[in-house]
């Protein structure tokens, strides 16, 4: 037999045990040919173009974890920035872009259909601002569509005009969704530093530089470092790091082959694998786990975020030697509402907002799906969303913020989405003002270590 | 493989060309439905040929005619068992084989499903999966 008793075993055991799956394969479209003067025109040539490219995307996608044992939980498409496409458009025409997107992603049976983008980071176009306007009305009306909005980064500094409008925005987007705990906000990522490959919603968008058409792949994999981690005791840091590296080489090797069989099966080329460890709802399968697994007695604890700096940086070497085109996100996402371990931390009073930030400082990609106060004002919003930035910016990495103020809900209360969204605690905020900071206006300049030139 | 209006486009325009006067739109439709069947089958045949082999991975509680019924059922599907290697650990059954399909007029999921009702008949789990990946985690 060509492979060992143990490695057809440990396969096995990864896929069917320790909820070894891939996250996401998500098809990047360029949809810049679509743009039209008239709205009709372009919304038919955005359901064509889409159908076309993706139409048996989740058939073949099925198809292949057939083949290989290995489950994809989400398919996905991303697409150009919309307000790049339809810059001379108005908020009405927007959301008729917004409504063809979700009506085809409802059609081809995938998932989400991420790219109702603007990239502000320098300033607004008239388009762009439109269709910013336009988010709380789409999120609301749709289902599957994701929105972001880039609103800093290193070259460019941090558009604080724009962190304040999209803070309105977030808000706004809560009150309009307030039925369902506010789950608008939860396809709302607001970004510095944004990555144009990125396949994980709500980010993703097929970005300018991007080819006609690609396809990422997004790995998954906690439950499998978990469990080697927790099998080998109490070894030191490097043979720890070791250990890690050897399981994520394994999970990325195979999320490059079923990326590349997807994209082959879909005849188009393949983009990247994001080898970012992203966590499920599901027991097991958490990036909080595992920090405990390192030897914190929970996350929150001093030395939370050197371990997850370390976990980090062990993930990215392991992926960057297994697979020849990494790229995206690439760090270990650590979602509130998605990861069992974090929502428990929570609830306990262990993790505070303030700590979740300094983690964001070391990992990808940010505060993420964190649900606070609905009365939760928006300078405040931004006043966070600042603090996230200024991280991403002057560290030169991408963060994100995707927050959801749940309206009419207060600490001790949840949101609930169910899925892959799974539930979050109200974290509390801390009450003092940032209202004269962050209503200054303008811009914060672009840090030193944007002029590398 | 999945046909763009180009491809089909250009199948049109050398159909015509080949066929110069005789053109007509049947002879046309007939000529481009055959060269979209020959395009279509040599990925396939190509996607084939590394896909040939399959790990079948069956552990549970040792009963007796686990193995024969298994190999009865890939006999009949016309797989080529190319390694096996089986033990019993405790009471526990595990069986690993290395099959060849390609000769078999079932594919993998045909399997798969053939292989379900097996695994349901002897209370064990019978796990079909493509060679390349065990390829892929294990070698470099």
């Amino acid at each position: 037999m060509p492979y060992e008793f143990d490695e057809i075993l440990e396969t096995i055991k990864m896929t069917e045990i320790e909820h070894f799956d891939i996250r996401t394969v998500t098809m990047g479209i360029s949809l810049r040919d679509c743009a039209d003067r008239n709205i009709s025109i372009t919304t038919q040539k955005i359901y064509e173009k889409i159908l076309r490219y993706a139409g048996n995307h989740v058939k073949n996608a099925q198809e292949i974890e057939r083949r290989y044992g290995i489950s994809i939980a989400n398919k996905r498409v991303s697409v150009t920035p919309i307000s790049i496409i339809g810059d001379a458009f108005g908020q009405e025409e927007f959301l008729k872009i917004a409504e063809t997107l979700d009506k085809v992603a409802t059609e081809i049976g995938i998932d989400y259909i991420a790219g109702y983008s603007a990239l502000v980071q320098k300033g607004f176009t008239k388009g762009e601002l439109e269709l910013i306007k336009s988010i709380p009305k789409a999120l609301s009306q749709t289902q599957k569509v994701c929105s972001s909005v880039n609103v800093a980064s290193t070259k460019a500094g941090i558009n604080m005009d724009a962190v304040n409008l999209m803070s309105n925005i977030i808000k706004e987007t809560a009150e309009k969704t307030k039925e369902r705990d506010s789950v608008g906000c939860a396809k709302l990522v607001v970004f510095c530093n944004a990555v144009e490959d990125n396949p994980f919603v709500a980010g993703a968008f097929h970005g300018i530089s991007e080819p006609e058409v690609t396809l990422n792949v997004g790995i998954s994999g906690p439950g499998v470092v978990l469990d080697a981690i927790k099998n080998a005791g109490g070894i030191d840091f490097q043979k720890l790091s070791e250990l890690i590296k050897k399981t994520m080489f394994k999970i990325t090797r195979a999320g490059e082959l079923i990326g590349r069989k997807v994209a082959e099966k879909n005849n188009v080329p393949f983009g990247i694998v994001d080898i970012s460890l992203a966590p499920t709802p599901a027991e097991g399968d958490s990036i909080a786990d595992i920090l405990i697994a390192m030897g914190v007695e929970d996350v929150g604890a001093p030395g939370t975020t050197a371990a997850l700096a370390m976990l980090n940086d062990a993930v990215k070497k392991a992926g960057l030697m297994a697979s020849s085109s990494v790229g995206g996100m690439s760090g270990a996402f650590i979602p509130v509402s998605e990861d069992a371990g974090m929502i428990r931390a929570v609830e306990k009073g262990h993790l505070s907002l303030e700590k979740l930030e300094a983690m964001t400082a070391v990992c990808s990609v940010g505060l993420d799906m964190v649900a606070v106060p609905g009365n939760t004002s928006a300078e405040t919003l931004a006043g966070i969303m600042a603090d996230e930035f200024a991280i991403g910016m002057i560290n030169d990495k991408t963060t994100a913020v995707r927050i959801i103020p749940a309206v009419g809900k207060s600490v001790g209360d949840y949101v609930d989405y169910g899925g892959l969204l799974g539930r979050a605690p109200i974290m509390p905020v801390r009450e003092l003002s940032s209202k004269a900071f962050v209503l200054r206006g303008g811009k914060i300049p672009a840090p030193i270590r944007s002029l590398t030139n | 493989m999945k046909l763009t209006e180009d491809k089909i486009r250009e199948l049109s325009i050398q159909a015509i060309s080949e066929l110069g006067s005789n053109a007509s739109p049947d002879a046309v439709k007939k000529l481009v439905e055959e060269k979209i069947r020959s395009s279509n089958d040599f990925p396939e045949g190509e996607m084939n040929l590394s896909s040939g082999r399959v790990i079948l991975t069956s552990f549970g509680l040792n009963t007796t005619g686990i193995v024969s019924s298994i190999s009865a059922a890939l006999s009949e599907a016309q797989c080529d068992i190319l390694d096996i290697s089986q033990k019993i650990m405790q009471e526990f059954f595990t069986m690993i084989m290395m099959i060849d399909i390609t000769n078999s007029p079932k594919d993998i999921k045909d399997l798969q499903e053939i292989m379900k009702s097996i695994a349901e008949r002897l209370k064990v789990k019978i796990y079909l999966q493509h060679e390349d990946v065990f390829r892929f985690m294990h070698r470099i």
